[in-house]
């Protein structure tokens, strides 16, 4: 490696991706039997990052992160852990450690000793004095101090969870991985650990790599996003990018919510995009993914991007506004385009229509502003 | 219904508590009731037949209930990393191996033990150095743990995979993620948890072997086990004494089975 090289390497360590990253997949499958669990995964995985894997039950999140783990080993491609093949490296020996989804915490030991099993296996042995004041530290971030006498099942179920948590922490671990650590607690705990999560993801300045179904839970706590459908990769991104630039409607739906209109595609030579649709509508917009200039296509706008208006608008089209929903910042409106079908609007409390606000049945006319529609994959 | 299911633990119980009765009988005669006395305990205890038949029962059932325990235990973690259909065939096996009748286990492991001692014995004599007697292997002790070993061996086996199912996968996958080696897992995690079990299957080995008469018939050769002494006594007539030695016998079974029971409760409870 040239000096220059290396040089780059140094000054790129808080810039984006010239480090090495902590883990990282390449070309990962998995198949198991006739099942496709994982195709051809690759994705760097950055150090002090937090990273999400979305998508629906079934894609393959849980079967990518075991490969991480070490439980699983890929049927082709590499996984690397600090620039290393640990494909065949026993989940002992690798420095990742995992919070399992049912947390499976050993219920003949009490929590302290949960929390130190990691540290008692290390050779050569750590002192138990040590072992100790780390046990203690561990419980205190997780705020379990006085607990460490406890048996597992005289713990809550949030409790659990915060043990399992200390478990792995107190390891210090190079890579912690999530699989669906909140889906067993109820909604309030949920949002209560998720700003945990987040806290301490951001105080340990460990890299996190969290498995979840929960689009809400992946958008809020998350650097970057890696969504999957049927063992795929499909975007890889921040929530914003993902928001913003979805790169087909799988993405698009998956992450916050978005109108649809099916129709066929038509990219002139200065790239710029078009959609017919059925009736003789027409609409431009921005194409984003790998499209072809000529085919199927759909347009998709956020409902946040819509604007409602009483007077007619110039080249808006005329709807009839069906529901209304007050949702405390913002209403939303429910309406019915003659060709489009329902189309769903977002206004904002301080906007004109949202103090008056429509009624059931008033006829009103939508627009949106240039380039907030893009004209993406069907699927 | 009801009338019924009273009439059936009638049938089953009323014998075994008019021996428990009897064997308080102040008469020598065991049909008589003359008096109430605890005398036959005494009697039985002071027997040196008596106390040497439970001496070797006690080694035999506790020998075999070790040995088969461990091994057990060992079987059934290992059957675990098994799947498939080579995994319903050790299951279908096992379960035979409980079912099959004692008389057939008696006979079976009675020739073949007597078939192989005929091949080991010229051996050992053929090996032997001059001069000293050659050890020659008969029936015994050894050949009873092993028949007893052989047999409870599959209800360990049976209760141990029973609690291992009943395991989350994910405790073992816990471990090796917090660096715990297989065996290090196997010690600190499977065992522990495994333990009410294993020890319950030892306490039900341990009834088995020590009440057990007919494989021992077959395999004792000159030894004396407990309820082979009794057989041997009722063909010179039932006494009260006997009758308090099958009292003994049933309220300590009965104890360790109790034992058994709550220890295998308490584990799935956890
Ligand atoms: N051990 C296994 N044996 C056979 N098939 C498996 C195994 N593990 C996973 N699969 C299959 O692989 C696919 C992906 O499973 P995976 O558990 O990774 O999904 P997931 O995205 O985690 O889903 P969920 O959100 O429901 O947990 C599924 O079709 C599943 O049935
Ligand atoms: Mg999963």
């Amino acid at each position: 490696m040239d000096s220059q090289a290396s040089q780059a390497e140094y000054d790129g360590d808080f810039g984006s991706g010239a480090i090495r990253p902590v883990a990282e997949l390449r070309g990962v499958s998995k198949s198991f039997g006739e099942v496709l669990a994982a195709q051809d995964l690759t994705l760097r995985i950055e150090a002090g990052e937090f990273l999400s894997f979305l998508g629906p039950s079934g894609c393959g999140k849980t079967t990518a992160l075991r490969m991480l783990a070490g439980f699983e080993t890929p049927t082709s491609g590499e996984v690397l852990i600090d620039g290393e093949r640990v494909n065949d490296l026993a989940p002992y020996r690798r420095p990742v450690n995992m919070v399992f989804q049912s947390y499976a915490l050993f219920p003949h030991l009490s929590v302290a000793d949960n929390v130190s099993y990691g540290l008692r296996q290390r050779r050569p042995r750590i002192e138990r004095r040590t072992i100790q004041d780390k046990v203690t530290r561990a419980l205190e971030t997780v705020r379990l101090t006085g607990f460490e006498k406890r048996r597992i099942w005289e713990m809550s179920g949030g409790q659990q969870q915060r043990v399992a948590l200390a478990r792995a922490i107190v390891n210090e671990p190079k890579l912690l991985l999530l699989d669906e650590p909140l889906a067993a607690l109820d909604r309030k705990l949920r949002k209560e650990m998720q700003i945990e999560l987040q806290d301490l993801q951001r105080q340990l300045g460990i890299t996190f790599v969290l498995v979840t179904h929960d689009q809400e839970e992946a958008l809020s706590l998350s650097d970057r996003i890696c969504v999957m459908r049927a063992g795929r990769i499909v975007q890889i991104g921040t929530p914003q990018d993902l928001y913003d630039n979805p790169q087909s409607r799988y993405v698009a739906d998956f992450v916050g919510v978005s109108n649809f209109f099916d129709g066929a595609v038509f990219i002139d030579a200065g790239g710029r995009a078009r959609l017919r649709l059925a009736g003789g509508l027409e609409f431009e917009g921005r194409a984003v993914g790998d499209l072809a200039a000529e085919g199927e296509a759909c347009l998709s706008i956020r409902p946040e991007q819509i604007r409602l208006s009483r007077e007619p608008l110039e080249g808006g089209l005329e709807v009839v506004v069906q529901n209304r929903i007050f949702l405390g910042e913002h209403t939303e409106y429910l309406v019915r385009h003659a060709v489009l079908g329902p189309v769903i609007a977002l206004a904002p409390r301080q906007s004109e229509i949202g103090a008056s606000g429509f009624v059931q049945g008033e006829r009103a006319w939508i627009d949106w502003p240039d380039g907030a529609a893009l004209i993406m994959r069907r699927i | 219904m009801r009338i019924y299911s009273f009439c059936v633990y009638l049938f089953l119980y009323t014998p075994i508590a008019i021996i428990a009765l009897f064997s308080f009988n102040a008469g020598r005669h065991a049909s008589q009731l003359q008096g109430f006395s605890g005398k036959w305990y005494g009697r039985a205890l002071d027997n040196p037949f008596v106390m040497d038949a439970l001496e070797t029962s006690f080694l035999v059932a506790f020998a075999s209930a070790t040995i088969a325990s461990v091994l057990g235990t060992l079987a059934a973690v290992g059957l675990q990393g098994i799947r498939g259909p080579a995994r319903a065939l050790f299951d279908a096996v096992i379960y035979i191996a409980v079912m099959i009748p004692g008389i057939v286990i008696g006979i079976a492991t009675l020739i073949a033990l007597v078939t192989v001692f005929d091949q080991i014995n010229p051996w050992l004599a053929a090996l032997w150095p001059e001069g000293g007697a050659p050890p020659t292997l008969s029936m015994g002790v050894g050949s009873l743990i092993a028949a007893h070993a052989m047999f409870t061996m599959a209800l360990v086996i049976i209760i141990v995979r029973a609690r291992l199912s009943s395991l989350e996968r994910e405790l073992g996958e816990a471990s090796a993620d917090l660096y715990a080696t297989p065996f290090g897992t196997f010690r600190q995690v499977t065992l522990p948890l495994l333990a009410p079990a294993i020890l319950a299957g030892f306490l039900l080995s341990f009834t088995f072997s020590f009440d057990d008469f007919i494989i021992a018939f077959f395999v004792a050769g000159s030894e004396t086990t407990l309820p082979i002494y009794i057989f041997s006594s009722i063909r010179r007539g039932v006494t009260p004494e006997i009758n308090a030695i099958g009292t003994m016998v049933m309220g300590a079974s009965l104890v360790l089975l109790i034992i058994a029971q709550l220890i295998l409760r308490r584990g799935d409870r956890r």
